[in-house]
């Protein structure tokens, strides 16, 4: 723990069964107010909110041991809310997308063509990169990792590739991770460096 | 379906911003609302922080999470906190 933040006595308030009615509900006005402001405009409605809200408080009541004091609680609680909102929008938003299309072994493709508004010789060199990625991708990423990578990259998130595959957000950051470091140490090998994979890829 | 031009230039933004020692999505979002107060208030970043820095930069899902938090703390009221 770096520094501690004062809690405003929340914590010993919401273990009080005398004073935990009145925290839970002023704590549930916070989380209201910032879950409407964050939310709302995001397609999801107040009883999306409201219940979000609910599930929030019982988690943090769940988790008051896990509390560091590493940031006000206030902004702990709003985070643990924020987690729940976020997967569940997400868990909604990306139930009906298929990742079927990208079982198929046409995970990350790459279709080369003669830029015209490009001078020939940076078309060149931009073939030049884009040859040697699809070569890594094709000798050094296994299955999972261009499958996964190519859901990521068409909008899908880790949360839902997870959940999709049985895994763990965690696993699959790794999984990517992996994959990227195998990409990155190929090009540093064929002597390109971290700006000329920003800058000719533009 | 071959990559678009912008699926490509995403890819190489992530390869080339790949370090070795990044954080996960779980070390990222532990961290985040430490990382959320510090960067409100403008405060110069820890080596901890620098890392929740990089993997927000890498990692859409919780950039976009990060982003919905900062809304979120802007509904809540300075002074009830």
């Amino acid at each position: 723990m770096s520094a501690t933040h004062e809690d405003n006595g929340w914590v010993d308030r919401l273990r009080d069964p005398t004073l935990q009615p009145q925290a839970l509900e002023q704590l549930r006005d916070l989380l209201l107010r910032g879950l409407r402001r964050a939310f709302l405009s995001k397609a999801s409605d107040d009883a999306f909110v409201e219940d979000v809200t609910q599930d929030a408080l019982v988690r943090i009541l769940d988790r008051l041991d896990q509390f560091e004091g590493r940031s006000r609680f206030s902004t702990w609680a709003m985070s643990v809310a924020v987690r729940l909102a976020t997967s569940e929008l997400r868990r909604k938003r990306t139930r009906d997308i298929s990742l079927d299309g990208i079982t198929d072994g046409n995970a990350l493709r790459i279709e080369f063509a003669d830029e015209s508004t490009e001078q020939p010789s940076a078309s060149a060199e931009r073939n030049s990169l884009l040859s040697k990625l699809q070569e890594l991708i094709d000798e050094r990423l296994t299955d999972r990792q261009r499958w996964a990578i190519q859901a990521l990259l068409n909008g899908v998130p880790i949360e839902e590739i997870a959940r999709r595959t049985d895994s763990n957000p965690n696993a699959v950051y790794k999984l990517v991770h992996d994959a990227r470091t195998r990409l990155k140490q190929g090009f540093e090998q064929a002597g390109y460096t971290a700006d000329d994979l920003v800058g000719l890829s533009q | 379906m071959p990559l678009t031009r912008q699926q490509i230039a995403m890819l190489m933004q992530l390869v080339a911003e790949t370090t070795s020692d990044e954080l996960d999505c779980s070390g990222c979002l532990d961290h985040l609302a430490e990382f959320a107060e510090t960067h409100l208030a403008g405060q110069p970043l820890s080596d901890a922080l620098e890392e929740v820095r990089t993997h927000l930069k890498n990692c859409h899902c919780c950039e976009h999470e990060f982003q919905s938090f900062l809304e979120a703390l802007k509904g809540m009221s300075d002074d009830s906190q």
